[in-house]
């Protein structure tokens, strides 16, 4: 399975687009949003974005592995690996970790981004705390990502990922503060997975650790996609 | 290698398909065999059943004495499917490499891309090879593993001349080694030319299973067609040596065992006209084998792996 984790990471890091889009895009709109107002650092903004735009941009490259799973769906690549000794669900977990490694260069750069441009301090601790907790956090949406991947076709899966985005992101608050959402979404918003993921982030840079609420409604989901993604590797399996 | 009365169904009630309609073949170890059949005959999903990709709704499938997950999970199946095509970003050594250390016992890297014929391009992205090299790497995929049973699902369809000779070549030396390979095709030279025999499938049935002399054979060794100049078709399937009837507009053509005796019959009933004799070649036997009236034959006896 480490053999297939490694092919995996490698055709993911060769492709450019993937990594100027995936990666680039958030430093870009995190520099955008912080430096728009003449730079003046109110109120933590430029740390809150920090993690709001890590958080996003996690999010997006950990769905996008479902195009690219999808693509391989299309190619017959998935059923070539059926007919190699490689159990289905090492194919599954191994597509699960060589997808998640792939996020973390999405997150680095922003981090880096904030430190370095922004001047965003932090202690060390927090640092990789923050690095290491947005980076498993990703897990549900890689497994929300892969399970679209392996029931939908490459640009279902494309369209999907981008309405599951813009969707987690408004309700969970990435975009705006959930306070200006009317009371009913404000609270179910608290359990959508963008927003419990955020704020691992938010509860770090606070310096504490996140609550056993958060991480409790993050195992949830992260079942709940888990299961989605294995049902639909069961599924692309079949013919008709 | 052995499937024993597989059926396999396709689609919804009312609105099936019978892919496979009752199915037995055995394989020998070391053996090559070619599945003949035209297009949509059940030559893929056949395969698809003996690479356990889908489960037969009734019958067994049995591979190197195992089910065929079991085969596969126990690195014995190597398999180049339908439709494979290359996927994005790697190298040819990088995909080979990666395939044979799925593998219990793989065959040294180097050596797998060598029988494949694949060497002088090792280091280039697999998505950026023409359609021959590519039906090479899937090939080299295939093999990588050193596997005991080797399955090519159409390994040349789309492929030209030239490609299609040098990818028998390798397969005819992987073979050469002792590994089992089936392989499905609806080239007839291919089937003859590659296969220690061969078995002809057509909607869903094996019509014909021996080696191309039998198939030859099977249908009748020679042909003999005349015009029927307005007289009955009915009786001459009891002609003496005829073994199937084809007629086409106005003229018969009858495989026959025994085209003397045949054209001797004809000659008594004074239905001469315009006679034509000829031997049989494989394509007047598979067509023949494949059309609506034919009834099944088969010569095998062979142990099973």
């Amino acid at each position: 399975m480490f053999r297939y984790i490694v092919l995996e990471i490698r055709r993911t890091l060769r492709d450019g687009s993937f990594l100027i889009f995936g990666t680039g895009m958030p430093v870009m709109m995190y520099l955008l949003f912080t430096n728009i107002g003449g730079g003046n650092d109110v109120d933590g903004w430029k740390t809150a974005s920090m993690v709001g735009m890590a958080a996003y941009g996690a999010l997006g490259s950990a769905m996008s592995i479902g195009t690219g799973v999808a693509s391989d769906k299309t190619l017959g690549w998935l059923e070539q690996l059926r007919v190699t000794p490689l159990a289905p669900s090492q194919a599954v977990v191994g597509r699960a970790i060589s997808g998640s490694v792939t996020v973390l260069p999405t997150i680095l750069t922003v981090l880096l981004a904030g430190g370095l441009l922004n001047g965003v301090r932090l202690d060390a601790w927090q640092w990789i705390a923050l690095a290491l907790l947005l980076w498993i956090g990703a897990l549900p949406f890689t497994m929300l990502g892969l399970g679209n991947g392996y029931r939908l076709t490459p640009q279902g899966t494309g369209v999907v990922n981008v309405a599951c985005l813009m969707g987690f992101g408004i309700v969970g608050g990435l975009w705006f503060p959930l306070e200006l959402l009317p009371g009913w979404l404000r609270s179910i918003g608290r359990f959508t997975p963008a927003n419990r993921f955020a704020d691992l982030g938010w509860a770090t840079t606070e310096g504490h650790a996140p609550g056993a609420g958060t991480i409790a409604v993050l195992c949830g989901w992260l079942l709940l996609f888990g299961t989605y993604a294995v049902i639909s590797y069961r599924r692309s399996a079949r013919t008709v | 290698m052995e499937l024993t009365g597989v059926v396999k169904t396709f689609g919804r009630a009312g609105h099936s398909v019978r892919a496979v309609d009752g199915i037995d073949l055995s394989i020998g170890r070391g053996e090559t065999v070619a599945l003949l059949g035209r297009n949509g005959a059940g030559k893929s999903s056949t395969v698809r059943l003996l690479l356990g990709l889908d489960q037969p709704d009734s019958g067994t499938v049995r591979v190197l004495d195992r089910t065929a997950e079991h085969a596969v999970r126990d690195g014995l199946v190597g398999a180049m499917l339908q439709d494979g095509r290359p996927i994005q970003r790697v190298t040819v050594r990088e995909l080979v490499d990666f395939v044979a250390s799925t593998y219990p016992k793989p065959m040294p890297v180097s050596e797998a891309l060598a029988l494949a014929g694949v060497s002088d391009y090792a280091n280039r992205r697999v998505d950026k090879l023409s359609g021959g090299q590519t039906q090479r790497v899937r090939f080299a995929v295939a093999l990588a593993g050193n596997p005991e049973l080797i399955v090519l699902d159409e390994p040349t369809a789309a492929l030209d001349v030239e490609a299609r000779r040098t990818f028998w070549d390798s397969m005819r030396a992987y073979a050469r080694r002792g590994n089992t390979v089936l392989f499905s095709t609806h080239y007839l030279e291919e089937a003859d030319e590659n296969a220690d025999r061969i078995v002809v499938i057509d909607r869903g049935r094996i019509v014909a299973n021996g080696t191309g002399d039998v198939i030859r054979g099977s249908a009748g060794r020679g042909l003999v067609s005349f015009d029927l100049a307005g007289g009955p078709t009915e009786g001459l399937e009891r002609l003496p040596g005829v073994v199937t009837v084809e007629v086409s507009g106005d003229r018969a053509l009858l495989h026959t065992d025994d085209s003397d005796a045949t054209v001797r019959e004809l000659a008594r009933l004074d239905a001469i006209r315009g006679l034509q004799v000829s031997r049989a070649t494989l394509e007047d036997a598979f067509l023949s084998l494949t059309a609506p009236t034919a009834a099944p034959v088969s010569d095998s006896e062979r142990e099973t792996v």
